[in-house]
């Protein structure tokens, strides 16, 4: 049962994730972008990590897809107005062989893995437990975060403002 | 899985289905009927069947089966037909997710088994419904994009716009609430308002959090997109906004939706700040203990409410003519409470008589407990209404005003201070 559900949600992501490159809709990749994340956090709900199953639905999906797709509406580009994309096949290989390196790295990094798995605790992946490791050992990484977080939200205020008349 | 575990989610499920997508045809009926009385008129009463016409009930089943059987028509500039069709789909479906992380009662305790009585046993809450209210947009949004039209798609950047600011505020509210509470799981939020306060105030969310309760209302305002943050559409603006091209169960599914959302949105409310399931003074360890003190209450109660509704019915549902259909219809209905009266005493009497044992004064419990939230989310229902027909539509930019220059600092400045109390009254 788990591994079918697995299946479809690892098709979900892959088909969701190819479909953002390939559409020629800005719309359409937006919203292929959706069910990649709303995926992505289903298979984190598989792995019993509840907390970053909620986050990746809210913040992701809920907040930063929704700007992307209400700006994209917002242009309203017609069909006719969009660019030509004539060598878009041969850009897509290009941009497929560039990413082997990557690929590589990672599946070095699987291999590596130890074959058998430890046993997770009661409280995994649950948000107490969360909390208390981020605020009690990484709490200047999590804080240094937030600054650099807030710095870029003022920044976007300042850049975005209109110029006092 | 044995039989008593099988049937109580079953019986979950169902409630869910109750107080969401049942609660619909009645939010309806309360909406047109609560119309009519503030602007001084009636309101549908007439549809009925066979004379049954329980004071216009019965006109929203007449709708539904209208939007069942009409024309499905979809405009010839649809180019996106799949899109179309899905983002009725998505704004209902989420609307009905949402809902399913509400508790209904306490944790039912059968022999060795223990339940949450809600419509998905898990504990996610806050941000379960956090997640699903903020998808709704996209069935708004999606809408008005594929139905190519200005109006459709003016009332889904509206809408966007509008989720988007006031989700902000929203979850800043919520914060100072998870603070406060200390949980994120619905079921203990509505444990810990079953304490008192000072001894003597019912420890409820509205006491300990006013003014995260008001920001947290008015933003769930907003988020149901009711008004006066209905800008998405409206009228004499826009036409219909996001739903201007919708018609049939399309529409209707658009149109349920809204209410189930306001339903969830309210259920939300009553569990946060409201006591959720509990009476107040009367938390679960005091209703059990006081079980047949309670019983006999109730079996005093019934029958004195029922009378006065009895005579109530029979004063207003009345006409001179004999044999008026409106006549048969009050002793139709006065008989039934009747009857109903009847069979709940005799079953509380046997309940008094034979004694509950501990299964039975739990499962008591939280049929008791059911019924105070289903009270308690009817009236939270009605506050949204009486307001829909109360307040005029905010303007977009006294809308974002609100949503982002006094909405967000009260926020922000409300977890300051609740944090401050938290740290040094070290609770």
């Amino acid at each position: 049962m788990l591994d079918v559900i697995f299946l479809l949600l690892s098709s979900f992501a892959i088909g969701g994730a190819l479909g953002m490159v390939l559409f020629h809709q800005p719309v359409h990749s937006a919203l292929s972008l959706i069910l990649c994340i709303i995926a992505l956090s289903g298979l984190f709900a598989l792995l019993s990590a509840s907390f970053l199953f909620m986050v990746q639905i809210i913040v992701y999906a809920g907040a930063i897809i929704t700007l992307l797709i209400f700006i994209i509406m917002f242009l309203n580009v017609k069909e006719a107005n969009l660019p030509k994309e004539p060598h878009k096949n041969i850009t897509l290989f290009l941009g497929a062989l560039g990413l082997i390196p990557l690929n590589i790295l990672i599946l070095r990094a699987f291999y590596k893995l130890p074959s058998s798995f430890l046993e997770k605790n009661d409280n995994f992946g649950d948000i107490k437990p969360l909390g208390m490791e981020l605020f009690e050992h990484w709490l200047l990484p999590f804080e240094l975060i937030s600054i650099l977080l807030l710095v870029a939200l003022i920044g976007a205020v300042v850049f975005g403002r209109k110029e006092e008349a | 899985m044995n039989m008593i575990s099988i049937s109580i989610v079953i019986i979950n499920v169902i409630l869910a289905l109750l107080f969401s997508l049942g609660a619909a045809p009645i939010l309806v009926w309360i909406e047109r009927r609560v119309a009519g009385f503030i602007q001084d008129r009636l309101g549908p009463n007439r549809c009925h069947i066979g004379g049954i016409r329980l004071g216009g009930l019965i006109q929203s089943f007449a709708d539904m089966l209208k939007l069942v059987f009409k024309e499905d028509f979809q405009s010839s500039s649809i180019k996106q037909g799949f899109l179309f069709s899905l983002a009725p789909v998505l704004v209902f479906g989420s609307a009905f997710l949402t809902f399913m992380v509400m508790p209904f009662a306490d944790d039912l305790k059968i022999g060795e088994q223990v339940f949450m009585m809600q419509g998905l046993p898990i504990d996610l809450g806050i941000l379960w419904f956090l997640a699903f209210a903020g998808l709704s947009v996209y069935g708004i949004m999606l809408g008005g994009w594929a139905s190519n039209n200005k109006y459709s798609l003016l009332g889904a950047i509206r809408a966007g716009a509008q989720v988007i600011s006031y989700e902000a505020a929203m979850g800043l509210s919520l914060v100072s609430i998870l603070i406060t509470y200390g949980s994120i799981h619905l079921g203990d939020m509505v444990a810990y308002q079953g304490t008192l306060l000072f001894g003597f105030i019912p420890a409820w969310g509205i006491f300990l959090q006013p003014l995260a309760a008001i920001i947290f209302i008015v933003t769930a305002f907003a988020e149901a997109n009711r008004t006066p943050f209905d800008i998405a559409e409206g009228e004499s603006e826009i036409v219909g906004g996001f739903h201007t091209e919708y018609s049939a169960m399309r529409f209707g599914l658009f149109f349920v939706g809204e209410y189930v959302a306001m339903s969830a949105s309210s259920a939300l409310i009553v569990t946060l700040f409201f006591g959720g399931y509990h009476l107040p003074y009367l938390n679960t360890g005091v209703l059990k203990s006081n079980m047949p003190l309670v019983l006999s209450f109730i079996v005093i109660a019934l029958p004195l409410v029922s009378y006065l509704f009895a005579k109530w019915i029979g004063k207003n549902n009345h006409w001179k003519e004999e044999g008026n259909i409106r006549n048969r219809e009050s002793k139709i209905l006065i008989q039934g409470i009747l009857v109903i009266n009847v069979g709940i005493i005799f079953l509380l009497g046997i309940f008094l008589r034979e004694g509950l044992g501990e299964d039975g004064v739990n499962i008591a419990t939280a049929v008791i407990q059911i019924a105070t939230f289903a009270i308690k989310l009817l009236l939270m229902n009605f506050v949204f209404v009486w307001v829909r027909w109360t307040l005029p539509r905010f303007r977009y930019d006294q809308l974002q005003d609100l949503g982002w220059k006094v909405l967000m600092p009260l926020a922000i400045a409300n977890i300051l201070v609740t944090a401050t109390i938290v740290v040094v009254m070290g609770v």
